[in-house]
């Protein structure tokens, strides 16, 4: 054990930054410095959110009233009645059709599909998923507006942002069933369940809050997008009486309005306050998930161990 | 229940023929023949990857739920009907036939609803299902561990407490046949005895089949031992006779604890 009897003599120390050199050091050294480099990245990407959220609300704050909330947009006053209603309804019907699309393929892949088709599926999925959403916008306007002879419909644009946002509640089901420890599956199943009861009684309840991430996730995704709708539920600025008729929504008035010349002043503070709106269901949506999964997840606790 | 009252003629829970195990190319069991005598322990014994989970799953048609896997052979039930009829419900079997694995597998849901399941997919009526689960933790002597807590998660549980509700939960469809695989081999020595005692309760009712890794288990806890190798059933009969006057040399080889 002795320094010396191996011949090192009087060099005391073996342990120190010092008594390495070269490549050993810089590696010991860049390990040190990676909690400090870790939270910059963390700043570097936290700072432009706020940033960001701060400019909206410094433009939209000091105007926004309950007003802007319950008066239709009238020339240049108003608020975003309309929008809100269009976009609620928009919202509804897509989280409608992806949540019954979505789920119900999620259980046939990860349950019922033979391997070969079920990574096909996921293939799929993750092919709509890459689809740019002007695309989609355009697939819409010619199935459901034009080919359809419908025009601009509310229901045309709810079931293309549902077609949106599919893959999102697809892949999350797929993967939350399949996370599922084999070992639930073999017991339902030994127990004499049916693969359907197995899925419904076992299966469902232990995906779920992972089903509810997927499901929010995309609604968030939806209420941003504005490109699937603008070519499908087109514009109408009174409020809707129904689902055959085109509507105005909350990103439709930040795209229209924001582009238009300084003049216009007052549509481009509707177009602030539809942004903030948005941030702010965003983020209330975010709470209530994280909310409800953490009450579903504490029951799962040591399922995963 | 009717599965209960009907007399079994031959004393034979399980009588297995030629019963062969193939994953593709290569063969899992090989030509197995042997009756499982009803109410007693039959301990499986053999190194590891001889082929015991495969054969206990291939006794209640698990073998069907995991990709790529053939029978071939007969298993009959009480020794009369074939369970690999093309008639046949393995959900039915399944049911009459059941399984507590190595590890437990307590459901996600209160100790309560994990005894409940079976009875539930059986849409038993609730006043049923209650005098069921209770029975049904009495047999498997976790009750007086578990009554005041039957809304508990049971994932909250002690590991050896989940095992018996396995157990408790597998009993409440009152299975004629239990097929354990390794009930025991996470469990502390206090738990091991347990289930042990509850094996013994249970062998006056019904029929057993225990995988051990344990020879002292094989040898404490059955009144039967079969031994395989290599996919093949090498020797099989009452314990003690398996264990003091083996036939085989292989056997002896394996009970004597000089390889395995
Ligand atoms: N689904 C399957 N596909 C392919 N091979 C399998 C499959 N299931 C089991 N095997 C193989 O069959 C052999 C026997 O497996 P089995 O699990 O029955 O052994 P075991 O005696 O229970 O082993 P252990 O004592 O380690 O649990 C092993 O070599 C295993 O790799
Ligand atoms: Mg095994």
């Amino acid at each position: 054990m002795t320094a010396g009897a191996e011949g090192r003599g009087e060099q005391a120390t073996t342990l120190t930054y010092a008594s390495v050199s070269g490549r050993t050091r810089r590696r010991l050294v860049f390990d040190r410095l990676i909690p400090w480099l870790l939270p910059l990245a963390f700043v570097a990407v936290l700072f432009p959110l706020f940033d960001m959220i701060f400019w909206v609300a410094q433009k939209a704050v000091p105007t926004f009233t309950l007003a802007t909330l319950t008066e239709t947009q009238v020339g240049f006053g108003g608020g975003l009645y309309s929008m809100i209603l269009g976009t609620l309804i928009l919202i509804a019907i897509g989280t409608a059709i992806a949540t019954g699309i979505g789920i119900a393929a999620g259980f046939y892949t990860a349950e019922y599909a033979p391997p070969a088709v079920a990574s096909f599926g996921r293939l799929a999925g993750n092919i709509l998923a890459g689809v740019p959403a002007i695309v989609l916008g355009y697939f819409g306007y010619y199935l459901l507006v034009l080919y359809t002879n419908w025009g601009f419909t509310t229901l045309a644009g709810g079931i293309v942002l549902g077609i949106f946002m599919v893959p999102y509640v697809y892949r999350t089901t797929d993967v939350a069933l399949t996370g599922v420890p084999p070992t639930q599956r073999e017991a339902a199943l030994a127990m004499g369940a049916r693969p359907r009861q197995y899925l419904l009684r076992i299966a469902f309840p232990i995906a779920l809050p992972t089903i509810l991430t997927g499901i929010f996730f995309a609604m968030a995704l939806g209420l941003g997008e504005a490109a699937p709708i603008v070519y499908t539920a087109g514009w109408s600025s009174t409020p809707i009486t129904g689902l055959m008729q085109p509507t105005s929504f909350l990103t439709g008035a930040i795209w229209l309005f924001y582009d238009l010349p300084p003049s216009e002043g007052t549509l481009l503070t509707l177009a602030f306050q539809a942004a903030f709106l948005l941030i702010l269901i965003v983020l209330a949506l975010n709470v209530i998930v994280q909310l409800l999964s953490d009450r579903y997840r504490r029951r799962l606790q040591g399922l995963f161990e | 229940m009717s599965a209960e009252s009907v007399p079994n003629p031959n004393g034979v829970a399980l009588r297995v023929r030629h019963l062969s195990v193939r994953a593709r190319d290569r063969a899992i069991l090989t030509d197995i023949s042997i009756d499982i005598p009803d109410k007693e322990v039959t301990a499986v014994i053999g190194p590891s990857g001889c082929g015991k989970t495969t054969f206990i799953r291939s006794l209640n048609r698990m073998t069907e739920t995991t990709h790529g896997l053939t029978v071939q052979g007969s298993v009959l039930y009480r020794g009369q009907e074939e369970i690999y009829s093309p008639s046949v419900a393995p959900v039915l079997v399944r049911q009459r036939i059941g399984m507590v694995f190595q590890r437990p597998t307590v459901f996600p849901i209160s100790v309560y609803e994990n005894v409940a399941f079976g009875l539930r997919l059986e849409h038993q009526p609730e006043d049923r299902i209650e005098q069921e689960v209770e029975y049904s933790l009495v047999r498997a002597g976790v009750w007086e561990e578990v009554k005041k807590d039957l809304d508990r998660p049971a994932l909250s549980l002690s590991g050896g407490q989940q095992q018996r509700i396995c157990i408790a939960r597998a009993l409440a469809v009152r299975p004629r046949i239990l097929l354990m695989d390794e009930p025991t081999a996470s469990l502390d020595p206090v738990s091991t005895q347990r289930v042990e005692a509850t094996l013994e309760e249970l062998s006056r009712e019904i029929s057993i089949v225990m995988v051990t890794h344990s020879i002292a288990q094989a040898a404490r806890a059955s009144t039967r031992t079969a031994y395989f190798y290599q996919g093949r059933l090498i020797e099989e009969g009452p314990t003690e006779e398996l264990f003091e006057r083996p036939k085989q040399e292989l056997t002896e080889e394996y009970v004597t604890g000089r390889f395995g």
